[in-house]
């Protein structure tokens, strides 16, 4: 049976300092610098007002003139998220962790751990140490409807046999928690497919014709099948940081990045592997933090590549930065790619290519090839920007 | 059999000279073709301190054939050229 943990509201109770600052406020995490004007997460004094989560600012300020705007704060969110995912790994748990405040694990093998159902129920809400809604069911996808039906402190389960009439009659809203599904939620609200029983009687090819892959796996789901859980592999959390004496940006940002990742690379716990993907995260001198998660194309070692990789994340920091942070999401194997002693191909295309120019040139002369060199790409008058010059044999 | 040998070319995004058809200054054909709109214009001066100086004006034009091009007017030889930006 496959346990989902969800904790409403996780990203604002971080951002806004705890669990009482929502209490009787209308309060939302303010649109990001990038994109639409959209809301975070909101309050429920807010919701009780008609503001919802992704909606326009404008249209969320005219709905409730009242509502306090809390700059998001991804870095506490993760930190905070970090602290449960270890608090439930502590208990035995295999977690997939689908977005903060979202997590699956299963409890087959913890049942006789905790002493059956109930206690492991209970050593979940222990390791949580805050109210959560917990469901309980064989499929992942149908316990994210259970945990999200039933109510704080409470434990909705769903047994084999009920899985597809539990399903028929939720709504088709369920299907904005998974990336692959959540774009067709409004297509089917505007059919009048509201609940996903709705969804199921439809054949698996006329869904397939409208919708595409999106609509069959939404199909699947409503059918109560899923596919196994994603879990993460518990690892050595490698971070660096680094206070800057004042706000920093730009080049300065970008000396201190090579630093941490210098010192990165070099801690012993690295063991000599290489690293697949990291996190960048800043603390900003106005108020908020920002944090980037960035998957390398290959596992690296190099810190001048994995320099030129962040670097171009540091451009996006919306404001100038009065600490930086690099921590190690995901190792790759170690060492890396250990290249051939002689790289043949590379240097017989080489050697093909120099034959080739010295054959053009023995014909046309020698400045029938020439390498064209980029020498002032922003000069104000284009002939200086690119200039040939001989290339070199 | 030897081709001919190939003179060194100009560099990349060197000025061609160009007719230009000009009211007050402002260029309203190129090369024959009516002017549609002028999307902007700028002057560059560089080098002044050297025995080359640039003193051109530049005009970023639309022609009616639906063609964007760039011309400058060299101011200290008084000619027209086209050149890619």
């Amino acid at each position: 049976m496959i346990v989902c943990v969800h904790l409403p509201r996780f990203e604002l109770v971080a951002a806004a300092g705890g669990p009482e600052a929502l209490t009787g406020r209308a309060l939302a995490i303010a649109p990001s610098g990038s994109g639409p004007a959209r809301v975070g997460e909101v309050s429920g004094t807010a919701q009780a007002q008609g503001v919802q989560q992704g909606m326009m600012l404008g249209e969320a300020l005219a709905r409730c003139p009242a509502l306090e705007l809390v700059p998001g704060d991804p870095v506490q969110v993760a930190h905070s998220w970090e602290r449960t995912a270890c608090a439930l790994e502590g208990i035995g748990a295999q977690l997939e962790l689908a977005r903060p405040g979202l997590a699956y694990f299963d409890g087959d093998g913890l049942r006789g751990l905790h002493g059956g159902d109930d206690g492991l129920i209970l050593a979940t809400r222990k390791a949580l140490a805050r109210p959560a809604r917990i469901g309980v069911a064989p499929s992942r996808f149908c316990s994210l409807a259970a945990a999200l039906e039933t109510r704080t402190r409470r434990v909705r389960r769903v047994g084999e046999r009920d899985v597809r009439r539990y399903l028929a009659v939720q709504p088709v809203g369920i299907l904005s928690y998974r990336s692959q599904t959540a774009a067709l939620v409004a297509s089917l609200q505007q059919l009048g497919l509201g609940k996903l029983g709705a969804l199921v009687k439809l054949t698996a090819a006329e869904i397939a014709d409208r919708f595409g892959e999106p609509g069959t796996t939404a199909r699947r789901l409503a059918l109560g099948h899923d596919t196994p859980l994603r879990v993460r592999r518990v690892e050595d959390r490698l971070a660096e940081s680094m206070q800057l004496e004042e706000a920093n940006s730009g080049l300065l940002l970008e000396r201190t990045l090579g630093v941490l990742v210098d010192r990165l690379l070099a801690r012993p716990q690295r063991h000599g592997r290489t690293v697949r993907a990291i996190t960048l995260s800043a603390r900003l001198a106005e108020r908020g933090t920002w944090r980037e998660s960035v998957v390398f194309r290959e596992a690296l070692s190099d810190p001048r590549r994995i320099r030129l990789a962040l670097s171009q994340r540091l451009q996006l920091l919306p404001a100038p930065a009065t600490a930086l942070q690099l921590a190690v999401e995901e190792f790759g194997p170690a060492g890396g790619d250990q290249g051939g002693l002689l790289d043949g191909e590379h240097t017989a295309r080489l050697a093909r290519l120099q034959d080739a120019v010295g054959q053009v040139r023995t014909l046309a002369g020698p400045h029938a090839a020439l390498r064209a060199l980029v020498v002032d790409p922003r000069s104000r008058v284009p002939e200086r920007k690119v200039l040939y010059a001989p290339w070199q044999q | 059999m030897r081709s001919s040998t190939i003179a060194r070319p100009p560099a990349p995004k060197a000025p061609k000279p160009v007719r230009v058809q000009a009211e007050h200054g402002k260029p309203v054909a190129v090369a024959g073709v009516r002017v549609e709109e002028v999307r902007e214009d700028w002057i560059v001066e560089d080098r002044w301190w050297t025995e080359q100086p640039i003193h051109r004006h530049y005009w970023e034009l639309i022609t009616v054939a639906g063609r964007n091009v760039v011309v400058f007017h060299d101011k200290l030889i008084d000619r027209w050229f086209s050149q890619t930006a």
